[in-house]
């Protein structure tokens, strides 16, 4: 068993970019032993494990040679499994147990010990990076070849053990079929991989219908719905106080329900997100806007982003869709503190040794908290709740101004006693609301260059807007009530201008800023907050 | 009670006519040297008044303070016989002795800092000195003044106290009270904290009255953190805030019944909605009792602990606590019959509902029968929930609703006339 050199094309996952590597393997004679240069982490050190236990059960033979891969560029750093297939490949090229045809086939995937190919996290940006490279097949795990087939311009070829990769990259019939090693099992076949998305194995419609609560489920709460509609129309941050029970939680769970289906940009942008952040496989574009909620023990880098690998964080899982913060008060202080640059930059930079990146983080703010630590403040009977004036403001204190200021809409829903609704109407069904919101996103993007409400700012505001001079002072004398700034007055305006929307008028009126008044912070308004 | 003696405020009478005579710049050191000793920790009205007795005027009292061996000539001060036979004490201790010599040295930048602060100082000795609290035992030698010191001086004038943590329907009482009384001409009176105070003070300058926060600390040190805006407001509508402590004392547990005293003192009668048992509204009441002031106090049921302690005093203090039995009845027994007939509360409530939008004003009514929920005020008038959310918004922009935690409540003008029953 002579030795050669072997060249192979791969792709390593780098925050939310592909890479495309070179993995070269030199098998040489001497002492048998087996090295990877080239900045590998310590995962792709553990690669030397299942590569050698992936040759031996799958049949071949581990050459007794002097083994030294190199990851090309050296200077990149790699991490992650994605590298096992073309390593073990390489070796196989190197001590010719398998002769490879003329054109340039890549390989991306993770061995396990007995041989099978399987899904990385990232495979889409991955393929990307390859198809841009010049790469014209890659051979990768089955399960994730729809994942790999969004990619245009790129043969896909699935593989589910070492020995099928070999048949497709192989040049002419293989004189001897490896034979694989006798194992035993305990564990089924049936990977769970296929479990773990939910959008995985069924079809999105379906994911919402059974996963999603619908609005016609949620009782009373008027200005809580009527506030939500606002805010998912304008993607305008809202945030929801009231006390345990009320309904905060189902409201925001209805979200999925109400928006609008993504745009083909923004649907790729969102499956590469989840791609790299290892959502597992994925089938198709996908066309829901994402809903996160994280909880809120969470920590700042899993929130924003980092860990050794720059993973992205769930403000960029949320990017496109909606951040659902439940119990707001209740994150960590420096949580909520790391969320102003997304907020206020619609992206994130992380900086982590030596090395930034910048993860985009387009997302739409929903929160819920009590109005104070023990939940009770405003409900009927009064004494439930036992906080002090001045606990109920340190709670309430929590959410810091530049938090705040990002929040356009502010409900309370107060406990409402069953009896109280006799007299209301069925509740409508998230459908009728969600064609509402579409409508009035529709009416938004006609007007300019097709963003959101919540983004525009000055003068693009003011423009939108169409104010005359009465209905330009009522707007400031109202700001003046909520709370007077120039920011408080573009939230009014911004809010108003999506109410109009939604009623399909062109002009902005009292009664719209009227309504918009009534959305806003308890804490921020004029002196009266929680005294009287 | 609490600390306070019997002994009058300052020393002699003939004393104080001089000073009164002469008042205006020329007094303008004195005053500076009475809010020095009013600095002073631990120098209490006794030892202040015999100071003044021993060394003649605030200015005296510094001087000797400044000078080689003050500590024991300011410690040597012979106490003022009141009773004879009473055990005679000196009234300066070493200690407070020191502290005067020491704030007498620095004097300057403590005046500075008052200036800075825009704090004003009256001194007991002055016409300017609020009447009805100079009439008290032991008044504070020296208030010290935000906004305008006339304010402590209007003709009529009644205190508003109750618990930090009222129903919603104290919070509309409160109101209401405040609200009837500004009709009635009068000054509103309270101590500027959470609940009751806080509505008092607050409907007080929505309906235009002048109001007067006695807060317990100093005007430098946190009165309540999320009060400092009101009691800006308070100086803003052409209040006052007053406090008897200089600006960097804190508020202790002993400072809030020492003010009480202030606050039923510079009042005419003092009101009390919702106190459960041991508030501090009701230490407020017995100053009022021990002051020879009126003290009224608004009843309710006998299973809501928030009036236990109304109602508990009502029966102790029986024939000298009196009873509100509705608004316009505890105008009629304070005396106080409005000046202005058109502006009783229950006409600029009409007024103010007609001049509303047909949702508004049907609203309106509904806030006052006391639907206090979007989800109720929906299902009730039946009306779309923006068209609710706009109108709630537009009577609070007009003052005439507030929001509290998700229920509305009416406010300013449409307060009515008659005290609702309890809701729930």
């Amino acid at each position: 068993m002579p030795g050669m050199l072997a060249v192979l094309p791969s792709a390593t996952l780098d925050g939310l970019e592909g890479r495309s590597i070179r993995v070269e393997v030199d098998v040489a004679p001497g002492l048998p032993g087996f090295s990877i240069v080239g900045l590998p982490d310590a995962a792709l050190q553990e690669a030397r494990e299942r590569v050698r236990g992936a040759i031996r059960n799958a049949g071949f033979v581990f050459p007794p040679r002097r083994i030294t891969i190199n990851l090309a560029p050296a200077g990149l750093r790699k991490a992650g499994s994605a590298l096992d297939l073309a390593m073990a490949m390489g070796i196989l090229l190197g001590s010719e147990q398998v002769r490879v045809g003329p054109a340039a086939v890549a390989l991306i995937g993770e061995l396990s010990l007995g041989g099978e190919v399987r899904p990385v996290a990232g495979t889409l940006p991955m393929v990307a990076a390859l198809a841009r490279s010049g790469v014209q097949r890659v051979v990768l795990a089955r399960v994730a070849m729809d994942e790999a087939r969004l990619v245009a311009g790129i043969a896909i070829t699935g593989a589910d053990t070492l020995a099928e990769a070999c048949a497709a990259v192989r040049s002419g019939r293989s004189r001897s079929r490896p034979v694989a090693k006798p194992r035993v099992t305990m564990a089924g076949r049936a990977s769970a991989e296929d479990d773990r998305s939910p959008v995985g194995s069924r079809t999105q419609a379906a994911y919402v219908t059974d996963s999603v609560p619908d609005l016609a489920e949620v009782r009373g709460q008027a200005q809580a719905r009527r506030g939500l509609e606002i805010a998912m129309a304008g993607g305008h941050g809202l945030l929801m106080v009231g006390p345990p029970g009320v309904g905060k939680t189902l409201l925001a769970r209805t979200i999925p329900g109400l928006l609008p289906e993504l745009d083909a940009d923004a649907a790729l942008a969102v499956s590469i997100v989840a791609s790299a952040s290892g959502e597992g496989p994925i089938r198709g574009l996908r066309r829901i806007p994402p809903f996160r909620s994280p909880h809120h023990t969470a920590s700042a880098a899993s929130l924003v982003g980092g860990g050794p690998s720059l993973t992205p964080g769930e403000v960029t899982r949320a990017d496109h869709g909606v951040l659902f913060l439940d119990e707001l008060a209740e994150f960590d202080r420096d949580v909520l503190e790391a969320l102003r640059q997304p907020l206020e930059e619609g992206r994130v930079t992380i900086v982590r040794a030596g090395r930034s990146t910048t993860f985009p983080a387009r997302f739409q703010l929903v929160a819920a908290m009590n109005p104070c630590p023990c939940g009770y403040a405003g409900s009927l009977p009064e004494a439930r709740c036992r906080c002090s004036a001045s606990t109920i403001e340190r709670y309430d204190r929590r959410v810091s101004g530049p938090m705040r200021d990002r929040i356009d809409l502010w409900v309370t829903l107060p406990r409402v006693a069953a009896s109280a609704l006799v007299g209301q109407r069925e509740p409508e069904s998230s459908a009728t609301v969600a064609a509402r919101i579409a409508a009035a996103r529709a009416r938004s993007a006609a007007r300019g260059d097709g963003r959101l409400n919540a983004r525009l700012r000055g003068h693009r505001l003011r423009a939108a807007c169409h104010l005359d001079d009465a209905t330009r002072r009522h707007a400031e004398e109202l700001a003046d009530m909520v709370d007077s700034s120039a920011r408080g007055t573009e939230r009014l305006l911004r809010v108003a201008r999506t109410i109009a929307d939604l009623e399909g008028v062109a002009v902005v009126g009292h009664d719209h800023l009227d309504e918009a008044a009534g959305y806003r912070s308890t804490a921020s308004r004029s002196g009266a907050t929680l005294a009287s | 009670m609490i600390g306070v003696g019997t002994m009058g405020p300052v020393g002699s009478p003939a004393a104080r006519e001089d000073f009164r005579s002469s008042a205006g710049d020329a007094y303008a050191p004195e005053r500076d040297a009475w809010a020095v000793l009013a600095s002073v920790g631990g120098l209490g009205p006794v030892a202040f008044a015999a100071l003044l007795v021993r060394f003649g005027s605030g200015e005296g009292v510094l001087t000797a303070a400044t000078e080689p061996g003050a500590v024991v000539r300011l410690a040597d001060t012979p106490p003022v016989e009141r009773d004879p036979g009473a055990p005679m004490r000196r009234p300066v201790p070493a200690a407070v002795a020191r502290a005067i010599a020491e704030a007498a040295a620095d004097r300057g930048r403590f005046l500075e800092r008052l200036r800075g602060l825009a704090i004003r100082v009256v001194t007991a000795e002055e016409p300017a000195y609020p009447t009805r609290l100079l009439a008290i035992e032991m008044p504070p030698h020296v208030l010290f003044v935000r906004g305008p010191v006339a304010a402590l001086q209007h003709d009529r004038a009644a205190a508003i106290v109750g618990t930090r943590h009222p129903t919603s329907a104290g919070r509309v009482c409160a109101g209401r009270v405040a609200a009837a009384l500004v009709a009635a001409d009068a000054a509103v009176i309270s101590g500027l904290a959470y609940g009751i105070d806080g509505a008092a003070h607050e409907s007080t300058i929505h309906a235009g009255g002048a109001t007067v926060a006695v807060i317990g600390g100093g005007h430098d040190t946190a009165v309540p953190v999320g009060h400092d805006l009101l009691a800006q407001r308070i100086v803003d509508a052409g209040g006052a805030v007053v406090s008897e402590s200089a600006p960097d004392v804190a508020p202790t547990r002993g400072t809030f019944p020492r003010r009480n005293r202030i606050i039923s003192g510079l009042a005419d009668a003092t009101i009390v909605v919702e106190a459960p048992a041991r508030s501090g509204a009701l230490i407020t009441a017995s100053w009022a009792l021990e002051q020879g002031r009126e003290c009224f106090l608004v009843p309710g049921p006998i299973d809501v602990p928030a009036v236990a302690g109304c109602l508990s005093f009502l029966r102790e203090f029986h024939g000298a606590a009196r009873i509100v039995a509705g608004i316009p009845e505890l105008v009629a027994d304070l005396g106080w019959v409005s000046a202005s007939p058109s502006a009783t509360p229950d006409r600029l409530a009409g007024a103010a509902i007609q001049g509303l939008g047909d949702a508004a004003g049907r609203l309106a009514l509904l806030l006052i029968g006391g639907v206090t929920t979007v989800d109720e005020l929906v299902a009730t008038a039946d009306l779309a929930p923006a068209t609710v959310v706009a109108a709630l918004a537009q009577l609070e922009h007009r003052g005439l609703a507030v929001a509290h935690q998700g229920r509305f409540r009416p406010a300013g003008a449409l307060l009515g006339e008659r005290v609702r029953p309890m809701l729930r």
